[in-house]
């Protein structure tokens, strides 16, 4: 039985395990962007018990799971956490730097709870190396505190110095008694400590004599001491009833600070007759009236006795509208709290991807329907299919919805990535983070952290200067690097500002002619030597420090980000400082999009990028001398991309083409199609590998019809109509791998 | 009038049951006749938290009662458990008995 029930626990264990590890990495991750922020508002009391409560956390629950290495070493951390909440330690870089450590540590030991083998030997060394740390800084601080206390145990009235006011409020548990334990000894234990400044037994939350369980405990007091003693001390004299008893000690507090608690203390539901009584429609006699009656009426059950609202209306006399309000009042509060407790649900990624992908099925389906409904020409249910098509588009954008994450939780990984870079560089960096929840899709939030990381690293190293060069230069000592997002039409922004040095175009373009990356003697335009950082084959060993270490170039960076449907753009001024601009689709599955057709090709805009729609423009294209195709629009010249001529699609009356104008980052142009068909929702397929590396084209969709279209990347389709057809051409031959049979015809 | 309900010498845990029964027992006695019911403490020699906790129950019960004759161990667990102030009310209590809110 034993050995079942054993067992029993030991599956339960192991299923419950991936979800203790992923909570507490959160866990750990809140410990650190909390440390952050402590080190700069050393004397915020909410973030230090915050603090406490996160590692407390970690501690307890793998407690729960015998993770005894994690247990073991958190333990230590909690210490020092603790002395700092008695104000015997503050808040420093040293500490800092070491609880952060700590943090690590815990975060490693977390990650590798089911492998053995992951906790090497330095892994110990470096365990024990901490713990004497934390131990150095906790004894250091014990060692005056405990000298304190001495002194008040020998002299019988503490003196004045480290004495501390506890107010101490414990609700024991009902197995109290049965356990063996006595709030009565623990409360003599207490007095033994200090001065009792006053003392309270709750005597309401004992039931009847008739109706209770005399070895059920229903004890709890409240207790103001006044002693030199540390929390811990406190805390220990409930350390064998710990486990079911509800404990509160709040250490000396400002008279501001004690009825900011009182507030906080204030039951979540008000009773109904301390709401008529604050507004004055019942005396405080004729409440206690009232409640004697109902206490007194027979009948244990209290279903049956009456009720308080009712006597109050019919023997206190107050008006039955007040009663009636004020009972209202309470089932809103009543509900509001059962709302909050279930505002969070934790849904595996995985289920919600099927939701997602179904989703992207059922929006196809739909669009088959539509496509029949309209042929059928039967009004009502042409009048269905519209409402569906609305529904649908809801839950579409519900669902969607779902998978949003602020940004700002991957930015705030940075600051630690940007305190420990700028400190091992020796310079000084305020880092500022600017719209962090700007929401954005999970996935391409965990696909831009890497690349982010990158820049912001690649801003420190090379961008900003060191502090006396800052100083030279007539910049403040201390760089400035920004981190914000913020919202574009169906895109986010995010970008990466240093006041640094910028860009040095004369020696990039000088590295790239060195490097055949352009013919010597060739001067490209500042934005296009901006670019060439971004070129494979363009990072050099020289530029290579340890920071970029991780093989990951900046090629790979533009690569990752246009991988994503993003792309990635550079301003930079020489000695003000760099800026980079990544823009990123919101979301990686579905979009709103524009449909048009060339030949028997379909082509997908996305809708937000249409500005308008010029039907029967294409007449007016022109080409100019350098072969490029634009057109004039009340009265600016509008570069055009003749998406026919592009891919080599057969088409028969070019007489009828339309133009479409977009708004890419470059600004707007043209592109030249036979047909528009308007406006549908499309679901993102990912192209073929062949078809991968094709410029302009950033993936595929499949029609309501069954037929396929191509989603038209309006950012790098915009680039082609900068070039001329002779640099396109050979652009394109050396994106896609053979000749012209491999650009996607659909013939 | 009878005589005074006589709380045993340990008032701990361990008799606790019998206690509350004997307690019991004499309310349902007593509420037939009119008049308070008296409890004396007077013998009290050990107390623990789930003694006074009987007595804090008998107050929250819709019986007319106090306390004589209180020990100085009894007294002196009120004082440590913070209920002197009930054990006061209770002892000049001539009233019913209850709570006030």
């Amino acid at each position: 039985m034993s050995q079942s029930s054993s067992d029993a626990d030991q599956r339960f264990i192991a299923a419950a395990l991936p979800s203790f590890i992923s909570e507490a990495i959160e866990q750990t991750e809140a410990v650190e962007a909390l440390l952050l922020e402590l080190e700069e508002q050393p004397d915020n009391r909410e973030l230090l018990d915050s603090l406490f409560r996160c590692a407390h956390t970690v501690k307890g629950s793998a407690g729960i799971f015998g993770l005894s290495k994690v247990v073991d070493f958190a333990h230590h951390v909690e210490t020092l956490l603790d002395q700092m909440r008695d104000g015997a330690l503050t808040m420093g870089p040293e500490l800092s730097t070491l609880l952060l450590e700590c943090n690590d540590e815990i975060k490693f030991l977390v990650a590798s709870a089911s492998d053995e083998a992951a906790d090497t030997p330095e892994q110990q060394e470096r365990r024990a190396d901490l713990v004497t740390r934390l131990c150095a800084h906790t004894e250091g601080s014990n060692a005056t505190a405990a000298s304190a206390a001495s002194v008040a145990n020998t002299v019988a009235a503490p003196a004045a110095g480290q004495v501390t006011r506890w107010t101490i409020s414990a609700r024991f548990g009902p197995e109290t008694f049965r356990n063996g334990m006595d709030p009565l000894s623990i409360a003599r234990f207490l007095g033994g400590l200090g001065q009792v400044l006053s003392m309270h037994c709750s005597t309401e939350a004992v039931p009847s004599l008739a109706s209770m369980d005399p070895e059920t405990c229903h004890m709890s007091f409240g207790m103001e001491l006044e002693s030199a003693c540390m929390r811990a001390d406190v805390e220990g004299a409930f350390s064998f009833v710990a486990e079911d008893c509800e404990l509160n000690v709040v250490a000396p507090e400002t008279p501001g600070q004690k009825l900011a608690r009182k507030i906080e203390e204030m039951p979540a539901t008000p009773r109904l007759g301390d709401m008529l009584l604050s507004v004055g429609a019942v005396t405080q006699d004729r409440l206690a009236e009232a409640l004697n009656t109902q206490r007194k009426s027979p009948g244990p059950p209290v279903s049956i006795k009456p009720k308080l609202g009712d006597l109050l209306a019919t023997q206190a006399g107050v008006a039955p509208e007040a009663v009636e309000a004020a009972l209202g009042k309470q089932q809103k509060l009543r509900d509001s709290a059962a709302g909050e407790e279930g505002r969070y649900i934790r849904v595996q990624a995985d289920r919600l991807d099927v939701v997602i992908d179904l989703l992207g099925e059922l929006v196809i389906a739909a669009a088959g329907a539509t496509l029949q409904a309209r042929a059928t020409q039967q009004s009502a249910l042409l009048e269905t299919n519209l409402r569906m098509s609305r529904l649908i588009e809801e839950i579409r954008n519900g669902t969607l919805g779902l998978r949003m994450v602020p940004v700002g939780e991957t930015f705030s990984r940075f600051r630690r990535v940007v305190r420990d870079t700028a400190s091992s560089l020796g310079k000084t960096v305020n880092f500022e983070i600017v719209g962090g929840d700007a929401e954005l899709d999970k996935s391409v939030v965990e696909k831009i952290a890497d690349p982010l990381m990158h820049l912001v690293r690649n801003s420190l190293d090379h961008g900003l200067e060191p502090p006396q060069e800052r100083l030279a230069a007539g910049k403040a000592a201390a760089g400035k690097l920004v981190l914000s997002a913020q919202h574009e039409t169906g895109a986010i922004l995010i970008r990466i500002e240093d006041d640094g040095r910028g860009i040095n175009r004369e020696r990039v373009l000088q590295r790239a002619w060195n490097r055949g990356l352009v013919e010597q003697g060739v001067v490209p335009s500042d934005e296009a030597i901006n670019m060439l950082i971004f070129e494979p084959g363009f990072s050099t060993a020289e530029q290579v420090t340890n920071l970029s270490g991780r093989g990951v170039g900046m090629d790979v960076v533009r690569r990752n980000i246009e991988a994503l449907r993003g792309n990635i753009r550079l301003s930079s001024q020489a000695g003000k400082g760099l800026q980079v601009d990544i823009r990123l689709p919101l979301t990686l599955a579905i979009i709103d999009g524009f449909l048009v057709g060339v030949g028997i090709s379909k082509f997908v805009l996305p809708l937000e990028s249409v500005v308008e729609v010029i039907k029967g423009g294409g007449q007016c294209v022109k080409v100019d001398a350098a072969g490029r195709h634009c057109l004039e629009l009340r009265g600016n010249v509008l570069p055009v991309v003749r998406l026919r001529t592009l891919y080599a699609i057969e088409s028969s009356n070019p007489e009828q083409d339309s133009v479409v104008v977009v708004n890419s980052p470059r600004g707007k142009y043209g592109i030249e199609v036979e047909v528009l068909l308007g406006q549908q929702q499309t679901v993102i397929k990912p192209l073929g590998r062949l078809f991968r590396s094709l410029r302009g084209i950033s993936g595929s969709s499949i029609l309501g019809s069954g037929e396929v279209a191509l989603i038209l990347d309006v950012g790098s389709l915009g680039e082609l109509t900068v070039v001329g057809p002779a640099g396109r051409k050979s652009s394109a031959r050396a994106a896609v791998p053979g000749e012209r049979e491999a650009a996607p015809t659909l013939s | 009038m009878s005589t005074a309900f006589e709380l045993p010498e340990e008032l701990t845990i361990y008799s606790a049951v019998e206690t509350r029964d004997a307690l019991l027992a004499r309310v349902g006695e007593h509420s037939a006749k009119s008049g308070q019911l008296e409890v004396s403490a007077r013998e009290v020699k050990q107390v623990d938290g789930a003694g006074l906790q009987l007595l804090v129950a008998l107050g929250n019960m819709d019986v007319s009662w106090r306390l004589i004759d209180v020990s100085n161990t009894f007294t002196e667990a009120c004082q440590v458990m913070g209920l002197s102030d009930w054990l006061i009310n209770h002892q000049l209590k001539t009233s019913a008995g209850g709570r006030s809110t």
